[in-house]
């Protein structure tokens, strides 16, 4: 059997133009996804039930039993942290922040450690935005800066910049003019047209520069700014102000370098400022497929987008004290839930450490770094491919996940929701 | 009326403690306060123990004194004060002087993030370091300080004063990264070296009587002043965001 139009449930793309051939309840074949979404298809590598620490070794429990383990170490919590939720789907992120509120912890998710700044940014002034249909079909000169879709959203180029013929545009690969910004030749770099490369930590520099240069303060500039010609940059001023339409692309690589939140605030007042002279745009090219969907259901049901804070019974938010590597480094934890994510592969040592020292429950399909920090591991089936739920593509449009095999696994949603119940009775 | 606060020694915990009671004018109806560690709300002589001197009327006449190893875990201590003192023999946690508007904290150790956020009035003085956001605003917040004094004798971390629009920060040592960034008012003085400062700022005064590592490049060269017995290099700027503020360093680096 082939499902068509399925979704994949790897990148902030959220593609849905995927054609996965099933036979005997296995995926067999998978086409039209990049080689990150095939083998997440195609991976068969899953826990056949939860698990549970026993000394060395895992115990194996039932569902049941799993379940009332974690609802019963959450409870006695003084302070939980419920972490990840960017690889589950939009129904199972409703009931995580219901459960966060009732045992009045604290909630965050992936963004903390991926594009958080860019929404620090974004409350500071604002998102001049759009979908990527705008951009596919308008855009003649695209900007990746600090991201490197060839590697990470392999699909970003093909469907909506570099290849993709759009309305405005027919000839996209003669039309579209490309600028990479980065701080080495990365594979996207190589097929632009414009390759600007940065000394590290000199994104906002280079920001500010463009700023004043489009402004016409050229002369205030020094000779060369973070490694970067005085030339280059009127050079890339000039082609952004003589685009009918632009649309900038940012990455982790801004995001999380020296200045964080502040290169994307700068990033977006460039093009505030591009937009005085013509029609510009700004986008971060998420990472985890539904971390956007968790800001999302964070944002409509507490107001904040992560890093939220239940300990008082309402909702209190403040990155680098509310966010889940500075809970962990500093030990302001004593249990965690981990949903759909892998801190373990991600996060500092000394965060790592703390995670050691307490209890911490993790509901994810796969074995993973994680698993090794964790008391119990309970399996859920995988959005997109086993299970149907609601995710938010890179631009906000959110987008429901097709099923393409039929298991036993119950989803995130169902898991959540009979912790959650169990909770309910207690309290 | 002299409080004094002595935390009790118990279990080695890090679950920070929110105590926005600790206020001088609080205590002038008594100690029956409440204080939160993580989820749990519990009385103060729960977490201290309370011994009170003499009597007040007015909060300009209470002094109180925190004590202990783990004072590091207290947050929003001295949050909305308007007179009186706190002192602190040690380490502060997050958010002390919120909002303060007058009084005085004097905190003996180091301080943790967002001392003296957003506050109007009073005076702050930090023997130790203090960590990022001293002075500062809220997320999203256009304003940082409005008001009063900080003075800290260590070093400061990053995005110390960011957005300051008012009152004076002074810091003896060194400062981080993005000192005095978004600054539109105020005064800002680093008696050290810090990087990137007074990142698009619109107004104001941010002096950094060190080197100014990775000095931004949309800063305009006004020549040289005399402040205070040193001659220091007057800038303008931040061009890139019309900025009219006025950045003055003893010696500065490009990132080029």
């Amino acid at each position: 059997m082939i499902v068509k139009d399925a979704v994949c449930p790897f990148c902030g793309c959220l593609c849905d133009d995927i054609e996965v051939e099933v036979e005997g309840n296995r995926v067999v074949a998978v086409a039209n996804a990049c080689e990150l979404g095939t083998t997440k298809f195609m991976c068969e590598e899953r826990l056949k039930g939860p698990i549970l620490r026993d000394g060395d070794g895992w115990k194996e429990i039932t569902y049941d039993e799993a379940i009332r383990y974690a609802a019963d170490t959450l409870l006695s919590a003084e302070r939980p942290l419920l972490y990840g939720w960017s690889g589950t789907h939009g129904e199972a992120q409703c009931v995580g922040v219901h459960m966060a509120e009732l045992i009045r912890g604290v909630i965050d998710n992936t963004s903390s450690v991926c594009h958080g700044p860019s929404i620090l940014a974004i409350q500071e002034v604002g998102h001049p935005g759009c979908t990527l249909g705008v951009v596919k079909n308008r855009a003649d000169l695209v900007i990746y800066w600090g991201s490197n879709p060839i590697d990470a959203h392999p699909r970003h180029l093909s469907r909506y910049t570099r290849y993709a013929d759009g309305f405005f545009l027919e000839n996209a690969f003669r039309d579209r003019k490309v600028i990479v910004v980065d701080i080495r030749r990365t594979q996207t770099a190589n097929i632009a047209d414009e390759f600007v490369q940065i000394k590290p930590g000199g994104d906002y520099a280079v920001l500010s520069a463009l700023r004043a240069i489009v402004q016409g303060k050229t002369e205030t500039i020094p000779r060369t700014v973070a490694g970067v010609t005085r030339e280059q940059l009127v050079r890339v001023a000039n082609l952004c102000k003589g685009a009918k339409f632009g649309a900038v692309y940012f990455g982790v690589g801004l995001t999380m370098t020296r200045g964080k939140y502040k290169n994307i605030r700068n990033a977006i007042e460039l093009v505030s400022e591009l937009s005085r002279h013509t029609k510009f745009t700004i986008s971060a090219m998420r990472g985890h497929y539904n971390v956007y969907g968790s800001n999302e259901v964070n944002t409509w049901m507490t107001g904040y987008p992560f890093g939220i804070d239940f300990s008082r019974g309402i909702a209190f938010y403040n990155p680098g004290e509310t966010t889940a590597v500075d809970i962990l480094a500093r030990k302001e934890c004593d249990a965690a839930l981990i949903v759909g994510s892998d801190p373990a592969a991600h996060f500092p040592r000394r965060c790592l450490e703390h995670l050691a020292d307490i209890p911490v429950i993790q509901i994810d399909p796969y074995p993973n770094a994680t698993t090794a920090f964790c008391n119990v591991q309970i399996p859920v089936a995988v959005t997109g491919i086993d299970a149907v739920g609601t995710a938010y593509r890179m631009d906000g449009v959110p987008i429901r996940t097709r099923r393409v095999l039929s298991t036993d696994y119950p989803s995130d949603e169902e898991v959540l929701l009979r912790m959650y119940t169990l909770m309910q009775g207690a309290r | 009326m002299k409080v004094t606060l002595a935390m009790k020694p118990g279990p080695r915990s890090f679950i920070p403690i929110e105590a926005e009671s600790i206020v001088p004018k609080n205590f002038l109806a008594g100690t029956d306060l409440a204080v939160w560690r993580g989820n749990r709300e519990l009385r103060l002589d729960e977490v201290f123990s309370v011994s009170v001197e003499g009597d007040a009327d007015r909060p300009e006449d209470v002094e109180v004194v925190l004590s202990g190893d783990d004072t590091f875990r207290l947050k929003r201590v001295g949050e909305y004060m308007d007179g009186g003192k706190i002192t602190v023999l040690g380490d502060i946690g997050m958010h002390c002087g919120n909002f303060m508007s007058g009084g005085t904290i004097e905190i003996h150790g180091n301080a943790d993030g967002w001392l003296g956020r957003e506050m109007t009035g009073g005076t702050i003085l930090c023997r130790g370091d203090v960590a990022d956001y001293c002075a500062s605003g809220y997320r999203g917040g256009r304003k940082g300080m409005k008001g009063g004094s900080v003075e800290v004798f260590g070093r400061a971390g990053d995005f110390l004063a960011e957005s300051i629009a008012g009152g004076t920060v002074t810091v003896h040592g060194d400062a981080g990264d993005m000192a005095g960034a978004e600054m539109h008012g105020g005064t800002l003085i680093v008696h050290g070296d810090c990087r990137r400062p007074a990142a698009n700022m619109k107004t104001g005064s941010c002096y950094v009587y060190g080197t100014a590592q990775g000095m931004l490049p949309t800063f305009a060269k006004n020549g040289t002043v005399q402040h205070e017995g040193r001659t220091l290099i007057h800038f303008t700027g931040d061009i890139a965001n019309r900025g009219k503020g006025n950045l003055f360093v003893k010696g500065y680096k490009y990132l080029d």
